[in-house]
């Protein structure tokens, strides 16, 4: 291909991609909201509150500066995270999957991994009004215990992040690597040629269906309820939400973000929420996201509704864990996506 | 790092509240952990210093009642309850025993709600927001009841010195609704608790999480559910007359964990249903207010009461005009959290909020000691007197 058709073309892809992941993710989490709500016997908040109106009211509310180690770079986390996102989205559709090499399980793998990183950082800045700085004679009266480091809870929660980096999200790593194993590939390229081969002949009308998809196999399917616990441990939600329990860290190391930077905060979890679940149409039933493939686009749209709406269900049920409860199941998810792993070797 | 003995080693402290968006009421928690485990903890509730004693010094006994029901939003009966009970006791008014079944039924529908209302509490902070939701939709019954019966859903005014309000009488229409809306309550209340206990992730929360033993449970004096989950048989509604035509089973459980103090609430409840169909079924005819007395000078007069969360303590006199002097209210929540501050030590930290909101404490009313130490006068927290000087009636 002529490079500078390739250059516009992934100029292109990019912007629409982008768009259409900003605007789709933000409606993901009023549905998920909704499903909660009807579990709970509620009406709920209308779909489009929870993502549109909340980033928007968000984004015009008044500024306010958050309690940091690091101001500056507590508040610039925030756009590395959008930014990191983004990029794991970009890598899955189908332009990028050329560019550096990063079109694979290890550009995956690693944009997950520093989104991980993300809370860590977070945590260990965040110094919320809330715990230890809050003005109260508790030491005044007299410490029970003395001379030890008054921890902020925001950091306690960092601790947590660093732990679920180390063995909670482990099984989501796993589970990632049975559709490249079934491929004998690293490449999201070569995982769609096996499960979709007619994807690459298609023509952009027309809708290239997957003729033997991995969900649909033993390994796939186990690898796939895996990718959906580690779906639930990367974006924090019960009953994982460990880091950002709200009966005692509250939200974690987000706490200080307000007005425009909660807004990012919403967009970057909303987008990971999406780029997740479409990850899992694009790797397990071989629908990749391609902005010039109309059709294509909206089926993989509307296959990355499985995640979300599992996820409200389980979310409704669930309460949170504490790391007595986490440990066991992250292992017992490990043993599970290792066993997918093996079999898939004989797909 | 501080070590403070050979096996304890405290790593840090982490401290929060009295603002948090998970506690209700304003209260400090300070615990002191090892990675996620709690090694200490202390607790400071003397935040929400109302001055209802002070208050109520001077005041006609009977315009107590539109204070002593106002000491609580969730147990506002009990609290008008004992505060006529002390001067009925005092000065020796006999109580209609229609009045004493109208009493006992607005005291077991509120008891429920109170239940209710801790489990809300209690799965909202598991992070089970179905459950806590549920169990404030099953609430709404008992709130629905004590509008029938009082004409208000927090505070319904049932008691007056001497009986109950003539607004309060059950007609016969009335008992056929409590009756009805009772027997609908049981049918979905044991299909929700039996999904509870049902399930695996909320009973692993649960299942040997803040033990307290029973030695621990009468050192500290944890009262009421708290105590008899702990295997404490200690109640006082056994020793209440008002109590005496009832047929019903104090509920003691001997496993003294989180789950033991959810259950034994949870049996508790069934227990008040029987007292309500009871009472609604064996309702006397006869007065229900004896107006035949007059206020005057009344000896400090003590009384105790089986609140929903322990033992509850109004103590007052009357000098010759009938003017309160010297009210004291003891709660049960100061001395049934100086046993969480116990019971939480080995639990992860989530699990020690967990904890001390399983003895279901209220705060707001529970403020209210002063203490004259060296000859100076020093305001001190329930909880700081019985860390300091032991608990003794």
């Amino acid at each position: 291909m002529d490079p500078m058709l390739f250059i516009a073309g992934i100029i292109l892809s990019s912007i629409i991609a982008t768009i259409i992941a900003v605007l789709y993710s933000l409606v993901l989490p009023g549905i998920e909201r909704k499903l909660q709500a009807r579990v709970q016997q509620r009406i709920g908040p209308p779909v489009l509150t929870p993502g549109w109106w909340a980033v928007l009211k968000f984004w015009y509310k008044g500024k306010a500066e958050p309690i940091a180690q690091m101001p500056l770079f507590y508040k610039s986390l925030i756009w590395l995270g959008i930014t990191i996102v983004l990029l794991l989205f970009l890598f899955s559709t189908p332009y990028w999957w050329v560019v550096l090499g990063w079109g694979s399980v290890l550009g995956i793998a690693g944009f997950l991994k520093l989104e991980e990183v993300l809370y860590v950082l977070m945590g260990s800045q965040s110094q919320s009004i809330l715990t230890t700085s809050m003005p109260i004679n508790d030491l005044v009266k007299g410490a029970k215990i003395k001379g030890i480091l008054r921890e902020f809870v925001e950091q306690h929660s960092a601790e947590r992040a660093l732990k679920m980096m180390a063995i909670g999200s482990l099984p989501l790593y796993i589970a990632l690597l049975v559709p490249f194993v079934a491929a004998r590939s690293g490449m999201i390229s070569d995982v769609i040629r096996v499960q979709n081969p007619v994807y690459f002949a298609s023509s952009w009308f027309s809708l290239p269906l997957p003729s033997n998809p991995v969900i649909l196999t033993v390994p796939g399917f186990l690898a796939a309820v895996v990718y959906f616990v580690g779906y639930l441990i990367l974006l924090n939600e019960r009953p994982f939400n460990i880091l950002k329990a709200k009966i005692d860290v509250i939200e974690g190391g987000v706490l200080e973000y307000a007005s425009k930077l909660r807004a990012g905060y919403y967009l970057m979890r909303n987008l990971l929420l999406f780029a997740l679940s479409s990850i899992f149409v694009t790797l397990f039933i071989g629908i990749p996201f391609d902005p010039f493939m109309p059709l294509c686009l909206i089926l993989n749209m509307i296959l990355s509704l499985i995640l979300p709406i599992a996820m409200a269900i389980l979310v409704a049920f669930s309460p949170i864990l504490t790391f007595r409860q986490i440990y066991p199941a992250t292992v017992g998810l490990s043993a599970l996506g290792v066993l997918a792993l093996i079999l898939s070797v004989s797909l | 790092m501080t070590e403070r003995s050979k096996d304890v080693v405290v790593e840090k402290e982490l401290s929060f509240g009295p603002v948090h968006p998970a506690l209700i009421e304003p209260f400090r928690i300070r615990l002191f952990v090892n990675d996620e485990i709690v090694e200490d903890c202390e607790l400071t509730i003397n935040m929400a210093h109302r001055g209802v004693e002070r208050l109520l010094e001077g005041l006609p006994v009977e315009r107590a009642l539109l204070i002593t029901e106002r000491v609580c939003g969730i147990c506002s009966n009990v609290h008008a309850w004992n505060s006529v009970r002390v001067i009925e006791s005092g000065l020796n008014i006999k109580v209609p025993e229609r009045a004493n079944y109208i009493r006992v039924l607005i005291n077991e529908v509120q008891r429920i709600a109170s239940h209710l209302i801790f489990f809300g509490h209690a799965f909202e902070v598991l992070g089970h927001e179905t459950f806590s939701m549920r169990s404030f939709l099953l609430r709404e019954v008992f709130m629905d009841l004590m509008a029938y019966i009082g004409g208000n859903r927090v505070m319904p005014s049932v008691p007056v010195i001497g009986g109950i309000r003539p607004r309060a009488d059950l007609t016969e229409s009335l008992k056929r609704v409590i009756l009805e809306r009772v027997d609908d309550f049981e049918k979905k209340y044991l299909e929700f608790v039996q999904r509870v206990l049902a399930d695996p992730l909320v009973m692993s929360r649960l299942t040997g999480v803040g033990l307290l033993s029973k030695d621990e449970a009468i050192k500290y004096h944890a009262t009421g559910p708290t105590g008899r989950s702990s295997g404490w048989d200690y109640d006082v509604r056994r020793m209440m007359y008002e109590y005496k035509p009832f047929d019903f089973n104090v509920i003691v459980l001997t496993e003294g964990d989180n789950k033991a103090r959810v259950v034994q609430r949870a049996l508790e409840v069934i227990e008040s249903l029987k007292i309500i169909r009871q009472v609604v079924k064996n309702l006397p005819e006869g007065p229900i207010v004896n107006r035949d007395w007059v206020p005057g000078k009344m000896d400090f007069t003590t009384m105790y009461f089986e609140t929903f969360r322990g033992e509850l303590m109004h103590s007052y006199g009357l000098d010759s005009q009938g003017l309160i002097r010297n009210y004291k209210i003891r709660t049960p929540t100061p001395t049934n959290l100086a046993a969480m501050e116990k019971a939480c030590i080995g639990d992860h930290v989530t699990d020690a909020v967990l904890t001390i909101a399983s003895c279901d404490p209220c705060l707001t009313c529970c403020n209210r000691v002063e203490v004259i130490e060296s000859g100076k006068t020093r305001i001190m927290s329930d909880i700081e007197i019985v860390r300091k000087y032991g608990w003794r009636r």
